[in-house]
């Protein structure tokens, strides 16, 4: 009989969910906005462990401890890892670019976590950044990467901080900037806030997370910046919900045949 | 639910300390945590320590309170947040020290003595207070950042001790006694030994002493040392500790992984931090932060000399591959799995993870490392969320 895992993302925006079989192959997903407030993200969660039987639940992601019917919960680091390990066993750098902060990590073809890193103290480069940039930009957020990729400009935003980006755009709007250059010069921001944190650029980059799913141009910029060939997996933003899906499914194998 | 019985002696003997302080039956000197106490004591002076109410002020989160303030007359909320915080509590009169110790006020002193060998920024923390009390202000301004300790170096510092005297002759109005700093340099170095073994206890699994337990039991060494009170209390406490060892009974059952911290305290969070790596069974056993007050080098037949060296030599004042070399070896005394390096944005010199030394010790160690961003006490540059990802994330690491 097919058994079943869910993997749980709990993320500042969204809550994505995957259910996988046991060979890893994704079954069911759903993505839906967190609202801290909202009571029924557990009975969908619920729904979906019952219509599968699911034997194992992993929680991850910004909320990931709230989740009840969860039999383990793990890092979003860890998830990614685990995620985009089992589409890709190979050495690599992923960059999570999720809501409000980015994860950049190097992790191994077994999936473990080599290095990490995670901005602290600011969203910038972050999706709220995008959002709040392109929104004093009058850009439509889902349209970004179409007219950035009929940018030849270079021009690039100095500030890191989102306030102070939102003041220098609107500079940029008075000088008669074209949309198609405010796009770009917002991606190219980001990719000069991912290019300060160390990275082994021998390795490939996967960008996975919302920012990829819906800007998927900055494949592009951040391949330039770091000079290395950057692939966005299948459903980026599902990613870590995945991984996650994946180590339920290690654990319950696990869980059933201990080491001796 | 493991306990350190000696907490309540802890209780009874700082509040000996501040009643002491408050009864201002002697000449009252303020002084830097690691500056030249033992001579200070050896005039018979109280001694004051303003870090000890910069540490209160982050432990009590008062210090968000009292930070705006000392911004408005010019001493902005990114540079040390111990001065600010203190500067701050000054002009709001109001401090932690009333409800905690019953002192309306930090105590006014007769004398000011600073020592640079930890930061510049004490100089400038402690003659704002001279300024205000119009009080006169001495101060030891050693090389630093030394690879090592050369005899020029142990010269001119000790000359500047001796420096110190004519002045701590009359504010005391007590003469110099070579005797008396020989016998207070030696109480400090049997208090420091046993201070030394009490965290030394937590080589052993399962580790008697935490990270978190010990900057609380590190009050005596820091405010009296030099007196028969501290070298007591930490027999007191070693003793206790190492018959826990004998019986194999610590602050966890099991330990998965053994942190070392390295930096600051995040004071206002110290138990917060504490549940998070309890219940991932992470022992946090060792730091830099409370081996600073280990002088092992202290010599009361040679006390100046001594004292120079010892002031000198201490972690936060030697250049980054001495400091890469001590970390090295804590790491393997206490069989450390990974390192936290807590980089306070307002001590810089406290925070050893800006000129790539996690990196390098992970490279030389194998010992997985992690940089926090916080503050010795204004959190608002601490992130308690992303800082538990990261530290969950680094556990992670560790047992895959």
């Amino acid at each position: 009989m097919q058994k079943f895992f869910l993997g749980v993302d709990i993320g500042s925006l969204y809550t994505k969910l995957v259910v996988i079989n046991s060979n890893c192959g994704i079954v069911h997903s759903d993505i839906f906005k967190t609202m801290a407030r909202n009571n029924k993200r557990d009975d969908v969660i619920d729904q979906v462990i019952n219509q599968f039987k699911v034997e194992y639940t992993c929680s991850t992601g910004y909320g990931r401890k709230l989740l009840k019917s969860a039999d383990l919960i793990k890092t979003e680091l860890y998830c990614a890892s685990a995620g985009v390990t089992q589409l890709n066993p190979i050495d690599k750098t992923i960059i999570d670019i999720g809501g409000e902060d980015i994860k950049l990590l190097k992790s191994d073809k077994n999936g473990k976590v080599i290095d990490f890193y995670m901005n602290s103290k600011c969203a910038a480069g972050t999706g709220a950044f995008i959002t709040e940039v392109a929104e004093r930009a009058e850009l439509d957020v889902l349209d970004m990467s179409r007219l950035a990729a009929k940018s030849t400009s270079d021009k690039e935003l100095n500030s890191f901080c989102t306030v102070f980006a939102k003041t220098e755009i609107m500079k940029w709007i008075f000088d008669d900037t074209s949309d198609e250059d405010l796009a770009k010069g917002i991606y190219i921001s980001i990719a000069n806030r991912i290019q300060k944190i160390p990275t082994d650029n021998s390795l490939p980059v996967y960008l996975i997370g919302g920012v990829a799913q819906y800007h998927p141009y900055l494949q592009n910029i951040i391949g330039e910046k770091f000079n290395v060939r950057v692939t966005i997996p299948e459903n980026p933003q599902l990613i870590n919900a995945f991984g996650a899906a994946c180590i339920a499914q290690k654990s319950f194998v696990n869980h059933l045949n201990p080491e001796p | 639910m493991y306990e350190i019985a000696a907490s309540a002696l802890l209780k009874e003997v700082m509040n000996n300390y501040f009643r002491d302080l408050k009864s201002r039956s002697k000449p009252l000197v303020w002084c830097t945590s690691v500056g030249p106490a033992e001579l200070l004591r050896s005039f018979g002076f109280e001694v004051y320590f303003p870090e000890n109410h910069g540490a209160l002020l982050g432990a009590t989160r008062k210090a968000m309170d009292y930070i705006p303030v000392a911004s408005k007359i010019g001493y902005p909320s990114d540079i040390c947040s111990y001065l600010t915080s203190d500067i701050g509590s000054h002009i709001q009169k109001s401090t932690p020290l009333t409800k905690h110790y019953g002192l309306d006020a930090q105590p006014i002193p007769d004398l000011i003595v600073y020592n640079t060998n930890q930061c510049r920024e004490v100089q400038d923390w402690f003659s704002y207070f001279a300024d205000q009390y119009k009080c006169p202000i001495l101060g030891i301004v050693p090389p630093r950042h030394m690879d090592e300790v050369k005899q020029a170096d142990i010269d001119n510092v000790s000359s500047q001790f001796k420096s110190l005297i004519p002045e701590c002759e009359r504010v005391s109005g007590n003469k110099f006694d070579i005797d008396q700093f020989r016998e207070t340099l030696r109480l400090s170095k049997e208090a420091t030994l046993l201070w030394k073994k009490t965290l030394e206890t937590s080589i052993h699994t399962p580790a008697p002493i935490s990270f978190f337990d010990a900057t609380i039991h590190m009050g005596p060494i820091v405010v009296l040392r030099g007196t028969e009170t501290a070298k007591a209390y930490y027999k007191v406490l070693s003793d206790e500790l190492e018959v826990n060892v004998k019986n194999k009974v610590g602050f966890l059952p099991k330990e998965t992984s053994r942190i070392y911290w390295e930096g600051m305290p995040i004071w206002g969070r110290l138990r917060f931090l504490s549940d998070l790596f309890t219940h991932h069974h992470s022992a946090v056993v060792a730091s830099t932060y409370c081996n600073s007050w280990i002088f092992d080098d202290f010599d009361e037949r040679t006390p100046f000399e001594s004292s120079a060296l010892a002031y000198t030599k201490i972690f936060i004042n030697r250049s980054e591959r001495a400091k890469l070399a001590i970390l090295k070896d804590l790491i393997n005394d206490f069989r450390i799995t990974g390192v936290i390096f807590h980089e306070a944005k307002t001590c810089f010199n406290n925070s050893n993870s800006r000129f790539g030394m996690p990196a390098k010790l992970k490279e030389e160690t194998g010992v997985e490392t992690l940089i926090i961003e916080g503050d010795l006490c204004d959190l608002r540059f601490f992130s308690e969320e992303q800082s538990t990802i990261k530290i969950e994330t680094l556990l992670e690491q560790i047992s895959s």
